[in-house]
């Protein structure tokens, strides 16, 4: 569906709504993903859909409904719909006007017509490549090579009127050898960017690496965290800085803005225009995104709003906004995790002895105020004596403060898009002291 | 119905253009979610969707297209990708794999219903949550209360080439409410009922029977002593799980590394493999004697429970463990196929747009003989712990740390004081064979989760596992705090 569709049915639900403020939100998208695994594709998938989500708003009573159907009755029911429901919530004070919007610009390469026109072929070429690799190498390799076209339009009774298209290409694999396994991955707007080959050679070679693992005993260790394994740990801090978790006191730095946590190389910045990640440049309110600056040289900086929040707490509107409803209050969704000076190499290096994690699996909040989680190592761990690399480990548990390993990290001068649970992230390799792994398993 | 004459133009565009067979399966989905939150109605949401996915076989590989485009020229355009991803799948694969159902089946099923919820006004609904919410701010410590009810209700209508014309509504509903309280330095947290609520397939009944009114202002309680209560020690203990937490520990360290796609390497790249290999079934001594965990996805209050599943294969039951064995997994037809067995209708899709594929379904602990205030007799220093509030566990299933809201410390056979955030870890058949006591029929329970997640892309399940108290021996408890 066309930007120029999305606002024909935008203002046509706003030109249906009697409502005292009503939003509406126009999504589109086509998703192809193909999976493959021992010498087959698992799963092969494309779908198309739509979605037109409309807020009225009714003396600060809110109602949001939704529908796929794109004809002038379907729309002007889901208005209808939106006004009903709202006529049955309760009025909020704290219920502020809609975002008027400003013009904004989507930043370049956002979106690329190679990846949104591409077939099921180029999908399988991909993985065709990675596969290749990890029978060369006598193993197996299992991942996804994926495709996405996206549009959003945000249209509101404010005038505000935003839309932006963006793709999205990505491809991973983990490669299984005897007693070890490797994982690599690749994220990019532009397909042509998803080099099988050399994401299947990555992932080879980090599993024929940590071949014979050896068991490694449970404690403080130095641990240099690869970009995939740091940038999931971050993402579950990320929250304690929306401005709802900061008022509720659920944040681990609620009430004290301003003052240092981390170490003096810590910068993280909220950033959708990074030229890695480039993202929608408003927010799910239609409101300009700005890119704050969350974490300045350990020092706990800004927090994210969106129209509420920023009204509820006498602060700036920063663009954060999710879609309506939303009952998890504004998020920053676009870090970027400033890089250090010295190369990964030097990180080894000066490494007497430590772990290199690759990758991280099923880390979850133990404590919510010290940020406390745990999680495991997984996909290629090894061990780090004198300055160098000499083996592959069995993989640990790990009970950790995030805000602890922030004030004990330094960072490489590398920078690497990663993601997940729909975070998109740019940071580099991090080297964290005193990283507490509580046990360790079978393998 | 109305897709007949869409779904036989499918099939027949699909077999035309080379697919050997074919399906496809039309969803109307109407979902409706309201959640209270400090007294504001933050969420009032009714979403609706309706859509198609097709499935077709070509040379032994799957090709999965999904569409909203509910007209002749859509459903060619969908099955016509379908054919062409398939050869693409083909043209990778190393070996063929896939092959057609053997059985095709023409019936209906719903779920049974005592309320239809649209026979309760929508203020009604309101209603009940602002008074629980409100009723869960027990002190000035409670920072966040929550209430929610979510209510959806699924049609489905599947038709495939051999002959299967099944339609079915799926109505499933659930309700809860949280407390927050925070102190100094601290955030204590209750829900109820169990860890997310009360999620069953059912009407409003099911909303009904979660008794929210009734048990907010204790929840509130709970949170908020709980800022003052000791920390749960570290050591060795006895442990006595909560009926809810039995639940999640069956899900994860039984329900995934059972599912037949994961042991062989489908879910390798995200969800991992599992440590119940193929030539563990019917050797490995998973647990104590006394655990059963069996799959029945007909059973009452099952948030999978229906007649068919999404390859159009009839719900049934089955054992995964019994008395302490492994004996089985879950499956699909090519899965099953594969191990020279039969499908047990542990397929499903999020809904029309995902492909069809193994989901943990009803998956349940068989109840004990032990009455459960017997469960603490014979402790003499053990923790009793409910509601989970933490989960993780390795990418095979063996190594797990779990955290739950809040614990009573058990001295000498008797409950006593209250203790907060608990923790407990281990290895899963080293856990399971420490069993030595399942809580009777009376305190067992079909504790559904309408949030499993699994596959790429993502999907969300709705799954129940019933489960009973149970007493497991020598745990490592209080892991994640101090040293």
């Amino acid at each position: 569906m066309t930007s120029a569709e999305r606002e024909r049915i935008a203002k046509r639900a706003l030109a249906a709504s009697t409502a005292d403020q009503t939003e509406v939100i126009v999504s589109a998208s086509d998703a192809a993903l193909m999976r493959f695994t021992r010498g087959i594709s698992n799963q092969n998938v494309a779908a198309t859909d739509r979605s037109i989500s409309v807020r009225a708003i009714v003396g600060g009573r809110t109602g949001v409904a939704s529908t796929n159907e794109t004809s002038d009755a379907a729309i002007d029911a889901v208005v209808a719909r939106a006004i009903a429901l709202a006529a049955f919530a309760p009025s909020d004070p704290m219920q502020p006007t809609l975002p008027s919007g400003a013009p904004t610009h989507g930043p370049e390469n956002a979106y690329v017509d190679a990846t949104a026109q591409a077939d099921p072929f180029t999908r399988a070429h991909i993985a065709d490549a990675i596969v290749a690799q990890a029978e060369i190498a006598d193993t197996w390799g299992a991942g996804y090579v994926a495709t996405s076209a996206s549009g959003v339009t945000i249209a509101n009774s404010s005038g505000a009127l935003a839309s932006f298209d963006g793709t999205d290409a990505q491809a991973n694999v983990k490669v299984t050898a005897d007693d070890s396994s490797g994982f690599a991955e690749h994220y990019a707007t532009d397909v042509r960017a998803l080099d099988g080959h050399e994401i299947g050679r990555r992932a080879v070679t980090k599993a024929r690496e940590s071949a014979r693992p050896r068991a490694v005993e449970p404690g403080a260790w130095t641990v240099i965290l690869e970009p995939p394994a740091f940038g999931e740990l971050l993402t579950y801090l990320i929250s304690h800085f929306s401005a709802q978790s900061y008022d509720e006191g659920s944040s681990f730095f609620a009430g004290k803005l301003g003052e240092k946590f981390f170490a003096d190389g810590v910068t993280i910045r909220d950033d959708y225009a990074h030229p890695l990640a480039p993202g929608m440049p408003f927010d799910f309110e239609a409101q300009p995104k700005a890119r704050p600056t969350l974490v300045e040289r350990g020092v706990v900086r800004e927090i994210v709003t969106d129209s509420y929040y920023a009204h509820k707490l006498g602060r700036a509107n920063t663009g954060h906004a999710l879609p309506a409803p939303n009952a998890w209050g504004p998020q920053a969704l676009n870090i970027v995790v400033d890089s250090g000076t010295s190369s990964v190499d030097d990180l080894i290096t000066q490494t007497e002895r430590g772990l290199l994690v690759s990758r991280f699996w099923y880390i979850r909040t133990v404590d919510q105020k010290q940020a406390i989680v745990t999680g495991m190592t997984r996909d290629g761990t090894f061990l780090i004596e004198h300055g160098r690399i000499v083996g592959g480990v069995r993989n640990l548990r790990f009970n950790q403060s995030i805000v602890e390993a922030l004030a004990h990290a330094v960072f490489a001068s590398d920078a690497h898009r990663t993601g997940g649970y729909g975070y998109s992230l740019v940071v580099p390799t991090a080297k964290i002291d005193g990283f507490r792994f509580t046990s360790t398993t079978e393998f | 119905m109305e897709f007949e004459e869409l779904g036989a133009r499918a099939l027949d565009t699909a077999t035309t253009r080379g697919a050997h067979y074919a399906d496809i399966r039309f969803e109307r989905v109407r979902n409706e979610r309201i959640e209270v939150r400090n007294g504001i109605v933050a969420t009032l949401a009714d979403s609706a969707s309706s859509g198609y996915g097709i499935r077709a076989l070509v040379d032994g590989a799957w090709g999965f297209a999904a569409s909203a485009d509910l007209t002749n020229e859509g459903i060619d355009a969908a099955a016509a990708r379908a054919v062409a991803i398939a050869r693409a799948s083909a043209s990778i694969a190393r070996r063929p794999f896939g092959a057609p159902p053997e059985r095709a089946y023409v019936d209906r099923f719903a779920t049974p219903v005592a309320t239809d919820p649209a026979t309760i006004s929508l203020g009604d609904r309101v209603a009940l949550l602002l008074e629980a919410e409100k009723l869960a701010h027990a002190s000035p410590h409670i920072a966040v209360a929550r209430a929610w009810i979510d209510l959806w209700l699924t049609d489905k209508f599947f038709v495939s080439s051999i002959g299967s014309k099944i339609e079915q509504q799926i109505r499933q509903s659930g309700s809860g409410l949280q407390a927050m309280a925070v102190g100094d330095g601290d955030v204590q947290t209750r829900t109820f009922p169990g860890d997310v609520g009360l999620y069953q397939s059912g009407g409003w009944e099911i909303v009904e029977a979660a008794r929210l009114r009734e048990n907010a202002a204790r929840i509130g309680e709970e949170a908020t002593a709980l800022l003052s209560a000791p920390q749960c020690p570290s050591g060795t203990y006895d442990v006595i799980l909560g009926g809810s937490q039995v639940s999640l520990q069956i899900h994860e360290s039984c329900g995934h590394p059972a599912e037949l796609d994961r042991v062989l390497g489908w879910e390798a790249n995200f969800s991992g493999t599992s440590f119940l290999e193929l030539d563990q079934l019917d050797a490995l001594r998973y647990g104590s004697p006394l655990v059963t965990i069996v799959i029945d996805n007909t059973m009452p209050h099952g948030m999978a429970t229906c007649g068919y599943d999404d390859e159009g294969t009839r719900s049934g039951t089955s054992d995964i463990v019994r008395d302490g064995v492994l004996r089985g997994y879950e499956m699909s037809n090519d899965t099953a196929r594969s191990i020279g067995r039969e499908s047990n209708a542990c397929v499903r899709a999020q809904s029309w747009e995902y492909v069809p594929m193994i989901r943990m379904c009803n998956l349940s602990l068989l109840p004990g003989t032990t009455p459960f205030e017997h469960l603490f007799d014979d402790v003499r220093d053990g923790v009793y712990m409910e509601s989970n509030r933490s989960w993780s566990i390795d990418d095979r299933r063996l190594n797990f740390q779990f955290g739950c809201e809040i614990a009573w410390e058990v001295k000498n056979g008797k409950r006593g004081r209250m203790l907060k955030n608990p923790t407990y870890a281990g290895m899963t058949p080293a856990f399971w064979n420490s069993c030595d006591a399942i809580a009777d029929a009376d305190s067992w329970f079909a504790w559904g989760t309408p949030n499993c997640g699994k596959g790429e892309p993502m999907q969300t399940g709705r799954t129940t596992q019933a489960a009973a108290p149970a007493r497991f021996r020598n745990v490592s408890v209080g892991v994640g705090y101090g040293d």
